[in-house]
């Protein structure tokens, strides 16, 4: 969506393949994230979309080695060309607690969690905070500091921003408060922001303010975006391709008008299916997918969806593979792990 | 048809107190004067942001908080509900049942499915022994669970299946009005749908009556028939729920259609997007006038100084703008 001349659109950004997340608990290993692969080009918006558990926030945690304990990253790469020319970094091998993960965190890729009260300090005001994060990327002081966190308020639209900037979180809305993480994210220009349902506790009319200014902002910065929503609406608003998660993996990866005009995936389709449009399903019985979300210790065999599918084969015994529709190795545009769609 | 509930005017302030004193400093006008019908058989749904007022004004309803004033007009016999006691609002109490938001929250831990549905039962005395028993399992079955689920504890379901113990506990008594408040905004996106369904089916099942509350107008435009718009605790608009979302008459009602995103990019790209600026004001220092004014794109003179009456412009739409008559609002 948002194109600057310096950034082209296939100049890839962050290329993750076959990452895996592990949860060793007491009752077994959880495979919160398994076999996760897909890139996210420069200026790029990315949208990830999935039920509670399937894995999509662990993903956006594990490219900035932030899994929480016990969980930690046993395979894949996660390579970050962090500027065009250089080789690229793989994620996966810095240790999440040397000093090269804290450069890129916050300053080339930034990260918005979904409810911004627990996200922001109580003690602190805003301003103290964003001036924090510039202070520890950027070498100025706190008096210039203080003023680029002003500069950061006006930008993300918050009326009066010479007072605010003294004010602490609880005297904010939720919507403002989101504008303030929006903010502190934003303030060293990142390549990447990861926003974790940045909207879901907010209101519509809030939502729609925040959606466009993180487009605006987008346009501006010509940062990437890797969108992490539950929500089939905002995935239609923002993104440029959508992954679809199911129980740890992808189940199906396309451009946003392959994911919502030709979804391939069962899943997909009963996802698309199954939600309610304004306007045009007044008292109809709402197909739903029968069943709910298998416990992450008791996957079933083969394919995760095939106990709730309604397609179901012999062959879904078994994992499928992710199959290439669209695309030629190098740029799939539509890729779907289902049998059904195994030999085209 | 039949009328089952006329609320008229219903108000519920919150006094705001200051001091060692606690002397009242001001209100927080949280239900601000809202009339309604509901007929038999009928889901009004009520929708509007956080801070509106529609879980309040559902709680005053059950008289779960006392209202302020107002009255409802119950059932056939015609009775006020806001004006009984607490022993004369016994009977009413099994007549009207909640669904609650938070399947987590509104189950307590340590009881059996068996004993939580069951619960109603017994505190009424309407059924006991056998009878009770074969009671709750015909109840598990009508919301898709099992008889042998009853000796299990509330932990051992997932997030819908919680629902659905929920709604069978509210049909316990066989209301004839379910308040159900939010009921599906903690659920994933594929449960959902299967509890809207439900819902649905048990609707005409019983022949039960819904308010539905809901944040969420896509949820809201498919389950009723009817739907109440409120803004900072009162009603905006009110209309049958076809022609709320195809023609709007609020300038509110049309801002929060615009505002959820569709499930389709192409339609998502050819619409307008109505941005409205700033919060919902603070509902203890309420604007003057129409309190929406400050946010509206058609606003006037007389919207910062008059309160527009909520007012009927044309068979069963009803809506509080000074300028309705002559504003062209867009849909989905």
């Amino acid at each position: 969506m948002a194109l600057t001349q310096e950034t082209s659109y296939q100049e890839p950004l962050l290329e993750i393949s076959g990452l895996k997340t592990v949860f060793p608990t007491d009752d077994g290993i959880v495979n919160a994230v398994n076999d996760v692969s897909f890139s996210i080009a420069r200026g790029q918006t990315v949208g990830v979309v999935g039920e509670s558990g399937c894995g999509k926030s662990i993903t956006g945690l594990s490219l900035l080695q932030l899994v929480p304990s016990p969980g930690r990253i046993e395979a894949g790469e996660i390579l970050f060309y962090r500027n065009s020319d250089a080789n690229p970094l793989d994620i996966v091998q810095v240790p999440p607690k040397s000093d090269l993960i804290r450069q890129i965190r916050g300053n080339e890729i930034a990260i918005i969690f979904q409810e911004p009260m627990t996200s922001l300090n109580p003690v602190y005001t805003v301003g103290d905070q964003i001036a924090e994060a510039v202070a520890l990327h950027e070498q100025v002081d706190k008096k210039i500091a203080r003023e680029r966190a002003i500069e950061m308020l006006v930008r993300v639209g918050i009326p009066a921003p010479s007072q605010r900037v003294d004010e602490y979180p609880h005297q904010l809305s939720g919507g403002m408060r989101q504008r303030v993480m929006i903010a502190m994210a934003l303030c060293c220009s990142p390549s990447l922001l990861i926003a974790d349902e940045p909207t879901t506790a907010l209101d519509v009319t809030i939502q729609a303010q925040v959606l466009g200014l993180m487009q605006e902002l987008q346009a501006e910065i010509g940062m990437a975006i890797m969108l992490i929503t539950h929500d089939l609406g905002v995935i239609a608003d923002l993104a440029d391709e959508v992954v679809v998660m199911y129980a740890g993996r992808v189940v199906e990866r396309g451009t946003v008008d392959d994911i919502f005009y030709n979804p391939l995936h069962p899943y997909t389709q009963g996802l698309l299916k199954s939600i309610p449009v304004l306007g045009r399903t007044v008292q109809k019985t709402l197909p739903s997918i029968p069943g709910t979300v298998p416990h992450p210790l008791a996957l079933p065999t083969g394919c995760s969806f095939q106990p709730r599918c309604p397609e179901r084969i012999p062959e879904c015994e078994q994992m499928p593979e992710l199959e290439i529709i669209n695309g030629n190795g190098d740029n799939d545009t539509h890729v779907v792990r289902c049998w059904l769609h195994a030999d085209s | 048809m039949e009328k089952l509930l006329q609320v008229n005017d219903l108000r519920k302030y919150f006094p705001i107190q200051k001091g060692i004193l606690q002397r009242t400093v001001g209100y927080v006008k949280a239900v601000d004067g809202i009339s309604f019908d509901v007929n038999r058989g009928e889901t009004l749904g009520l929708v509007g942001e956080s801070g509106c007022g529609k879980t309040t004004a559902g709680r005053c309803l059950l008289r779960l908080i006392p209202p302020t004033s107002g009255s409802f007009i119950f059932g056939e016999e015609q009775v006020d509900l806001a004006k009984l006691t607490h022993r004369e609002m016994q009977p009413f109490r099994k007549r009207i049942q909640m669904i609650f938001q938070d399947p987590h929250a509104s189950l307590n831990p340590r009881m059996t499915v068996a004993d939580i549905v069951g619960e109603p039962m017994r505190v009424n005395r309407t059924e006991k022994g056998t009878a009770l028993q074969d009671r709750i399992v015909e109840l598990l079955e009508s919301v898709g669970l099992k008889a042998q689920d009853m000796r299990r504890y509330p932990h051992a379901f997932s997030g819908g299946q919680r629902q659905r113990i929920g709604i069978a506990r509210a049909l316990a008594l066989q209301p004839e009005l379910i308040v159900a408040d939010e009921p599906v905004s903690a659920l994933d996106v594929s449960v959902q749908a299967q509890i809207l369904n439900l819902l649905a089916e048990l609707r005409e099942e019983f022949n039960l009556s819904y308010i539905f509350i809901a944040h969420d107008l896509s949820v809201v435009e498919h389950i009723s028939d009817r739907v109440a718009v409120m803004y900072l605790g009162k009603i905006v608009e009110i209309s049958d729920a076809e022609t709320l979302y195809e023609s709007p008459k609020h300038p509110y009602t049309e801002a929060l259609i615009s505002a959820v995103p569709l499930p389709d990019p192409n339609a998502q790209r050819k619409r307008e997007h109505i941005r409205l600026e700033g919060d919902v004001p603070d509902p203890s220092q309420p604007p003057t006038g129409c309190y929406f004014h400050p946010r509206c794109r058609y606003a006037t003179d007389v919207c910062k100084q008059e309160t527009p009456e909520l007012r009927e412009v044309s068979q069963g739409v009803q809506v509080a703008c000074h300028h309705s008559d002559t504003l062209e609002l867009q849909g989905v």
